[in-house]
């Protein structure tokens, strides 16, 4: 299990956690639902090692290999498609590309830049790169954001066959409805509904 | 009118009228010690284009020029990434480079005569005027990078050179692009003063010095026209060059 013990947290005078503990399953599709603003994202951050808490600790995540979705696709302007791919992957691995290309459904469009992209594509870019990435565990905020309904289902699939397992934040009934565990949270500060 | 004419005659005109006016005024003035016509100029500087002397001085002054456009932008570069990553650093040397920046060329030639041979002072000279403005483009660059994107870096786990390679550059081509631009006409300006005013011996600098002195007033006029066409050239070929960079 994952387990978040007593976590405080607050952005200036903004409580966002408050001694909150959760338990999270170590396997399958986990998401966590709520309000905007309850902390969901504040949460994946913390797990990611991307924020520090006040107080509390957590157990059964190793940040140095999680890899993080951030809520905003942050990609840069300058690299192509393919090389957003590339860039992350080790040399070994660059072969990988048109997996990952097909995964996110870009394939064709390894030489396009992101200013070239819609809104879902850049998404789907975003997610690519996080997956490809690796590591013991995924975090993804909102990773369908943008992203048509049956293309999200086809993603999806495709990342519960990694075999890794996801914790994601959304707020789209079907994603919540296709993963494994749905954990209700309202906030701020977080508790669990 | 088709568009091709149209285009000539927009780049012939502005030099055309100009130099019509030199001409008008130097038809007033009738006295070619003051002020020569542009035949004159030209005469002197074809005189001077078909002596071995002519192009010596132009590769040194070139090359001093250049070479105190390297070393200017390599050190900026270097004080900036300090500067931003340091802030004791920032502390002790932003100082000094607005203080550089904000002393006049003058002052400087002077004091650095003091203590560099002859021969270094326009490189010198050069470099420290391209210093600031390379430095201060960096700054400001460096202050705006997008702190999301090097979160995103340390994320996902890049090295200190790739974080470099594709964050740190990429952004700051354009800050870079546009202080070297500044700093090149910076470069020829102080590098050709400090000539004037400590002549190597060979060097554009000196042989305007030498005209200045002999009262050669087209053969001064010829060798400004130098200047200013190899500055003209060289900043298009320099603009062109980054401009190529910053696509990338």
């Amino acid at each position: 299990m994952i387990s978040l013990h007593y976590l405080t947290l607050r952005y200036g005078k903004r409580l966002v956690l408050d001694q909150f503990s959760l338990q999270l399953p170590e396997q399958g599709i986990t998401a966590l639902s709520g309000p905007s603003g309850c902390g969901k994202t504040t949460l994946l951050r913390v797990m990611a090692g991307l924020e520090r808490p006040e107080s509390g600790h957590i157990s059964g995540v190793q940040p140095a290999q999680t890899a993080f979705l951030f809520q905003e696709d942050r990609l840069l302007p300058w690299r192509t498609v393919g090389q957003h791919i590339t860039d992350i992957l080790p040399r070994p691995r660059r072969g990988e590309l048109p997996f990952w290309l097909n995964f996110a459904e870009l394939s064709g469009e390894e030489n396009s830049h992101p200013s070239a992209l819609s809104g879902g594509m850049a998404r789907r870019l975003a997610l690519a790169r996080c997956a490809a990435l690796g590591g013991t565990l995924l975090l993804l905020d909102e990773p369908f954001a943008g992203v048509d309904s049956q293309r999200t289902a086809r993603i999806l699939n495709r990342l519960r066959q990694l075999n890794v397992p996801i914790i994601l934040t959304s707020h789209q009934t079907a994603v919540l409805n296709a993963c494994d565990t749905v954990i209700e949270l309202d906030g701020p500060p977080l508790h669990r509904v | 009118m088709n568009e091709r004419l149209k285009k000539c005659l927009k780049a012939a005109i502005p030099p055309v009228f100009w130099l019509g006016v030199w001409q008008l005024a130097a038809w007033c003035v009738r006295q070619e010690l003051l002020l020569p016509g542009p035949a004159a100029v030209g005469r002197s500087l074809l005189a001077l284009a078909g002596t071995t002397d002519f192009w010596l001085s132009v590769a040194a002054t070139l090359g001093r020029v250049v070479l105190g456009l390297l070393w200017g932008a390599a050190a900026g570069t270097a004080l900036a990434f300090l500067t931003h990553f340091s802030s004791w650093a920032n502390a002790i040397v932003s100082p000094a480079v607005r203080v550089v920046r904000a002393t006049p060329v003058v002052s400087f030639i002077l004091l650095v005569y003091l203590w560099t041979p002859r021969a270094a002072i326009p490189w010198v000279i050069a470099g420290l005027m391209v210093l600031p403005v390379v430095w201060g483009s960096l700054t400001v660059g460096l202050a705006g990078l997008d702190g999301k994107l090097l979160e995103l870096g340390r994320a996902y786990r890049f090295s200190q050179g790739k974080l470099l390679r594709l964050i740190y550059l990429p952004a700051l081509r354009s800050h870079f692009s546009a202080g070297m631009l500044t700093a090149f006409g910076l470069a020829w300006k102080s590098g050709v003063a400090a000539e004037v005013i400590c002549p190597p011996s060979q060097a554009i600098g000196s042989r305007i010095q030498q005209a200045k002195l002999g009262l050669e007033t087209p053969e001064l006029f010829a060798w400004t026209l130098t200047i200013v066409a190899l500055s003209l050239t060289l900043e298009g070929l320099l603009r062109r060059r980054l401009e190529g960079v910053n696509r990338v």
